[in-house]
């Protein structure tokens, strides 16, 4: 169908974004990839009047990778990020592992991490990614800068706590543990060209004596917004990790989730696929842990 | 001038490029949407389409949508002058305002802008009241179902067109028929030798049940028409639409009543069709507008349409029992199929005869007894699909034979050859086998994968395991194919034809037979294809059909060619044509002090000195007119059989070798042989592309493609791209383990003994992936889409029995 | 770019010539290579960007041009499948699509030349699991992908053996 929207705005700056994004208010709406938007305008799911497209602001594709932190721009592509060396070779790797499973070459050319979490897609790839590494939500507004942890960003399918007028800017994740790794599974039935039928991220820091330190567990497609397991994470804490202790921390997530059953799977398979693939993710990241 | 004689010119069985392959490489080929920018002012048309399977519409009104600007028509069926129960299936307007499936059409919106449609579209106000649908063939087939889907025909007891010829095959028809709810539409029973007896004789027995779920299509190309109206009151039609001839211009002058040559089809390039395209489900919407407004206009689907809007293909119910010898004779075939066929009104196509003629032709059974039934329910009216049913018919045939040869302990292959029709033989039907290279293909396969020798496991959560399949597909004798072939004075070749292109090389080969009839370069070849004003007569290209009745077509009207030149050249010397070979672009002459004629010094030239009414002239070339149709089939009576019910068979077999992931019950293809008894291959390197596509394209559906519905309105829940699964270049198995073969039996009234084979590629695949699944975690399979949740399933219920005991 | 009450003005490069427009800005690039610039070698074949036919090349990357937004060209270089064929005849990857028979119906072609060609710009030693990831967005109905990754594997291969 024919997009309905009549604006269209290019700023070359953040403040220029925000202007215009407060001056057309609610009849306005953020592009920057567009592989999400576009689409949703064009089935006129989405009816705005004006676009305000951000992709040509150079602070929003910025990535800063230090010893302490990690600061991802909201409008950079998600292919630039899945292949970037200093992400891959961080600790925070699992972020482009994230990006790189995001549908098709074509698609991740275009799509952001800003867009991607943005939509609030209970499937969104990199969503997992992001709430096993505690990052955090950069945002700009009427009222200045603000951050917002990831695992409160989200309060349902395409909502998140972003208020009128406000543009995420980037991605920031904290340092991790030594001995801590991360592993990242988006199951789907065409591979990536599919939107999961569920994606599980789990987060292990190990202590010295092989204890888990910290854990965090990532579900999506299991609810009506990606979400952590805390009952696994809570579970997992101070566990040596045996298969006994995979084998219950699978069930626990498996029984602490209520997915829904749609065309894509049933909630009883989505179940399942949770129980197996946090099995994998809790050894994967254990074995990269070493 | 050469010397060198080009007598041994012959494209058959050799693998020149695609006559069409520079066009699409390089986007200069046009289809259908892209003639839109020669076409200014054309007018732009939505559909609205029913939301739920079965509703009572309480409320139409188009007044407010026909007000906004730019909309220049809106019809219903009340407000259409024209005969709408004429309409293809895929197109019925309700009837008293009772839909009868989600995307059914209410109104077509014409207007400037597609944006005007659209607008349009949202302001039509409809309201309904919903009624009690049925979304699946066993719901449908009971004595009563809480839907009775077809108000044509007065909810069941329906009055029969006895005009139609067709219409006595199904309903109507005085079969004792197990099926026989009121949504039964039709029967068809086949009764041979004596099943009960021989059952009771058998030394094994082995039964089941086995269905599908419903396809689409999903050519790449989208549903496209564009209509214009011209000067003389008469329309013309470019579109992705196939059978110029056969299925559009005849559409078009029987609904609309419009004279013969009132009514010009163009056909450009078509993205794929896999039989969606053999219904003009696009085609009559837009000349109805263009009829009525007197103005030209084009409809493009939406790919949500193409699911809501556009045939889809029949799922079977089947049932098969086989009773065998203890050495792995089949002698007893007893089986049911049941085709549900969606909300086809007032059917006169659908019996279960169509998808049932894959379980009579591949084995040599001597006692069966096929009771066949087609069920109408609330969902998208159905289509062809590359098969006609004999893949979704034979699933359950070749599981069992599958199933036999593990019962005995025998290989499936050996099984199979105990069982093979032979050539010569006789098929189910008693109808004579003329070419059948089954038992090749199979053998070939097999041999490629190791099929006997078990998978090796890794140890990993993927468990491996080898399975076949064979398949046989009829030819149904749809019609007639014509020719015109035309030679110029510089041995260049025009060849018009009207045959489709979908993709499959059509074009490539009348080339190639035109090439090596007429000893020509194939570079001097030029196919002409599509035009009904300009290519003669072709019902379309179904049912793997085009190489044998187009290729025969092109054949004969280069012989007339051919006897022309002799002529022409035997006129010239003074000898008898007979006295007259040629050879390349040279005539050789017999019993002549002339040895060699330059054909082209035949042709005169255009002045006033060599002028006259005889002879060869230049820019006037000789002409052959070729035309081909298959002989009559001979009806049948009660007991289905005939001695001539289709034309002939196309055969194929695969082997294959599956990883089936035991925690989630995803299936990979590890490994596939695939084998094509093509009759002679024309191009061996298109029949190739034919088995590749046909592996991946069957391996989707058998794996990961279906509809899934929504229970509460009926209406199709992926109706897209997204979530409707077609097969990506990651679920081919790697090159090297993807092997395409060519085993032909010549087929005698073929084109240098080809036939077509498209089809059949198709029905192997299945069976044997359910084999290889049974073969590496021990379940099997009954129905498709083997999706992963499907098979974890069967592995999870097959651990919960082994904990019991 | 200039943005008026209603239109916007875009300039971009198609196929090395530089192209301005004046244009309502509620399209796609897909429509307006389509419809205002002749470039129907760019197919449309769904509604939500899983098909794969409207490939184009933006800026050296494959990108979908229904979901870009036609705003968004502004400044970029673009390449169709009309842009390959130069004047020493066709590019290799087309020469190899004809050659191996990775053509059938023709819909898919365009954009799987062109994701093929931006894939071997960036990595011209790709492997077969690279051109398997790399086009897995392209969907073809007809060919069962073998002749492609073949095709695209010789063109490889050749593109080496000329540098």
């Amino acid at each position: 169908m024919k997009m309905k929207f009549e604006k269209y705005f290019r700023p070359a700056t953040l403040d220029e974004a925000l202007k215009l994004v407060q001056e057309y208010g609610a009849d306005c709406k953020i592009v920057a990839g567009g592989t999400d938007v576009v689409i949703r305008l064009r089935s006129q799911m989405l009816k705005v009047q004006t676009i305000v497209d951000i992709s040509a602001i150079p602070e929003l594709k910025e990535v800063k990778v230090t010893e302490d932190k990690a600061v991802i721009g909201a409008a950079l592509d998600l292919m630039t990020l899945s292949k970037l060396p200093e992400l891959k070779n961080s600790q925070w790797a699992i972020i482009a592992e994230c990006a790189g499973h995001v549908s098709s070459t074509q698609v991740r050319n275009r799509a952001t991490m800003g867009g991607n979490n943005v939509n609030a897609s209970p499937s969104a790839d990199t969503t997992p990614g992001l709430l096993i590494s505690d990052a955090v939500v950069n945002v700009i507004g009427p009222d200045g800068a603000r951050d917002i942890a990831i695992n409160e960003f989200f309060t349902g399918p395409g909502k998140t706590v972003l208020k009128q007028g406000e543009i995420v800017v980037s991605f920031t994740l904290p340092a991790q543990d030594d001995r801590c790794e991360a592993a990242y599974k988006k199951f789907s039935i065409r591979g990536d060209t599919d939107i999961a039928i569920v994606n599980v991220g789990v987060r292990l820091g190990l202590n010295e004596d092989g204890t888990v330190k910290k854990a965090r567990v990532a579900l999506g497609g299991v609810a009506p917004t990606s979400m952590r397991a805390v009952a696994v994470e809570e579970y997992l804490v101070g566990k040596t990790i045996t298969e006994d202790v995979i084998e219950e921390a699978a069930t626990i997530a498996r029984d602490s989730i209520k997915p829904i059953s749609d065309q894509r799977a049933s909630a009883e398979y989505r179940k399942e696929m949770v129980y197996v693939y946090v099995k994998h993710m809790i050894r994967e990241a254990v074995a990269k842990i070493g | 001038m050469s010397n060198t004689s080009e007598k041994n010119t012959s494209y058959i069985g050799k693998t020149p490029i695609r006559v069409d392959a520079y066009d699409k490489a390089t986007g200069k080929g046009l289809y259908a949407a892209d003639y839109t920018k020669f076409i200014p002012g054309l007018l732009h048309v939505r559909v609205l389409r029913s939301p739920v399977a079965h509703c009572q519409i309480t409320k139409l009104d188009v007044t407010k949508a026909e007000a906004i600007p730019g909309v220049e028509r809106i019809f219903t069926v009340e407000r259409s002058p024209f005969h709408m129960e004429r309409l293809p299936e895929q197109d019925r307007f309700p009837i008293n305002g009772e839909c009868i499936w989600a995307g059914q059409p209410i109104a077509i919106i014409a207007a400037d802008t597609m944006e005007h449609a659209e607008d349009a579209m949202n302001a039509i106000e409809l309201e309904y009241t919903q009624l009690p649908h049925v979304i699946d063939g066993f719901s449908a087939m009971g004595k009563n179902p809480v839907s009775i889907i077809d108000p044509a025909s007065g909810k069941g007891d329906g009055v029969i067109d006895e005009t139609n010829p067709w219409a006595k095959i199904g309903k109507g028809a005085t079969l004792d028929s197990k099926f026989s709810g009121p949504n039964i539409v039709g029967n068809y029973i086949l009764n041979k030798g004596n099943v009960e007896e021989a059952m009771a004789k058998a030394d094994i027995v082995v039964e089941d049940s086995f269905y599908n779920d419903r396809r689409v299509h999903c050519q790449l190309e989208r549903a496209v028409s564009i209509c214009t109206y011209n000067s003389d009151d008469s329309i013309t039609l470019y579109g992705s639409g196939c059978g110029v001839h056969g299925v559009i211009k005849s559409a078009m002058v029987n609904i609309f009543d419009l004279p013969e040559t009132k009514v010009r089809s163009i056909q450009p390039y078509i993205g794929g069709s896999f039989g969606n395209r053999l219904n003009p489900y696009v085609e009559v919407l837009v000349a109805m507008i263009s009829l009525f407004l007197k103005k030209s206009c084009m409809y493009e689907y939406t790919r949500e349409e193409q699911f809501t809007g556009g045939p889809h293909a029949w799922p079977c119910l089947t049932r098969v029992k086989f009773g065998a010898t203890k050495d792995g004779r089949v002698i007893a075939q007893d089986y049911d199929c049941v085709e549900e066929v969606g909300a086809i009104q007032n059917n006169i196509s659908y019996t279960g005869r169509l998808s049932s003629s894959g379980a009579v032709c591949v084995y040599d059974i001597d006692n069966i007894y096929m009771d066949t039934a087609a069920v109408v329910t609330n969902l998208m009216p159905v289509g062809p699909y590359r098969g006609l049913g004999c893949p979704e018919s034979e699933f359950g045939m070749e599981c069992m034979m599958n199933v036999l040869a593990d019962e005995l302990g025998m290989s499936a292959v050996d099984v199979r050859k105990k069982n093979f029709i032979k050539n010569g033989g006789y098929n189910g039907y008693g109808e004579k086998v003329t070419s059948i290279g089954v038992e090749k293909c199979l053998e070939e396969c097999a041999k490629k994968i190791d099929l006997d020798t078990p998978s090796v496991q890794d140890g990993s959560v993927w468990k491996k395991g080898k399975g076949c399949g064979c398949g046989g597909k009829q030819n149904t004798p749809l019609g007639r194919a014509e020719s015109i072939v035309r030679y110029y004075s510089d041995s260049s070749v025009e060849v018009l034809i009207s045959c489709d292109e979908n993709g499959m090389g059509a074009m490539t080969v009348m080339a190639q037979i035109a090439a090596s009839e007429l000893q020509v370069p194939i570079e001097k070849v030029k196919v002409i294809k599509g035009d009904t004003v300009l290519t003669p007569f072709d019902n379309y290209s179904a049912s793997s059909r085009t190489t044998y009745t187009t290729g025969n077509a092109v054949k004969i009207a280069c012989a007339e060619v051919m006897d022309k030149l002799q002529e022409a050249a035997a006129r010239e010397v003074g000898v008898h044509k007979s006295k007259v070979v040629i050879e390349g672009t040279k005539a050789r002459i017999l019993g002549s002090d002339i040895e060699y004629i330059e054909l082209s010094t035949l042709f005169k030239n255009t002045s006033p000195y060599d002028q006259g009414n005889w002879g060869l002239m230049r820019f006037s070339p000789v002409e052959g007119h070729g035309l081909f149709c298959p002989a009559p089939i001979r009806s049948w009576g009660s007991d289905g059989l005939t001695s001539r019910m289709w034309n002939w068979f196309q055969y194929a077999a695969c082997a294959l070798e599956v990883a089936v992931n035991e925690e989630t019950g995803q299936i990979k293809l590890v490994q596939v042989a695939c084998s094509a008894d093509t009759g002679n291959p024309i191009n061996p390197k298109m029949v190739e592309g034919q088995i590749e596509g046909g592996v991946i394209l069957a391996a989707g559906y058998d794996i990961q493609e279906g509809c899934t519905y929504d229970e509460k309105t009926g209406a199709v829940k992926n109706a897209g791209l997204v979530d409707y699964r077609v097969a990506d270049m990651t679920f081919a198995p790697l090159q090297e383990n993807f092997h395409s073969l060519i085993n032909p039996d010549p087929l005698p009234d073929g084109p240098y003994g080809a036939k077509g084979m498209a089809e059949s590629i198709t029905i192997g695949i299945g069976p044997a992936i359910a084999e290889g699944v049974y073969k590496a975690v021990g379940v099997r399979p009954t129905k498709f889409p083997m999706t992963a949740e499907y098979i974890l399933g069967l592995i999870k219920e097959k651990k919960a029995k082994e904990a019991q005991k | 770019m200039s943005i008026l009450d209603r239109s916007i003005v875009v300039s971009f490069e198609v196929n090395g010539k530089p192209v301005e427009l004046i244009t309502a800005p509620n399209r796609t690039l897909v429509e307006v290579l389509r419809e205002d610039l002749g470039l129907t070698g760019v197919k449309q074949g769904c509604d939500d960007s899983n098909c794969g036919v409207c490939t184009v090349i933006m800026d050296g990357k494959a990108v979908k041009s229904c979901c870009v937004l036609i705003g968004q060209a502004e400044g970029t270089k673009i390449t169709t499948i009309e842009g390959l064929e130069g004047e020493n005849g066709l590019h290799p990857i087309q020469q190899a699509f004809i050659d191996h028979f990775a053509i059938q119906c023709g819909y898919c072609t365009p954009g799987m030349i062109l994701s093929a060609k931006a894939l071997l710009d960036e990595n011209p030693n790709a492997t077969e699991e690279d051109i398997r990831e790399a086009l897995h967005g392209n969907i073809c109905r007809c060919t069962g992908y073998k002749k492609i990754v073949e095709a695209i594997e010789a063109a490889r291969d050749e593109i080496n053996a000329q540098a």
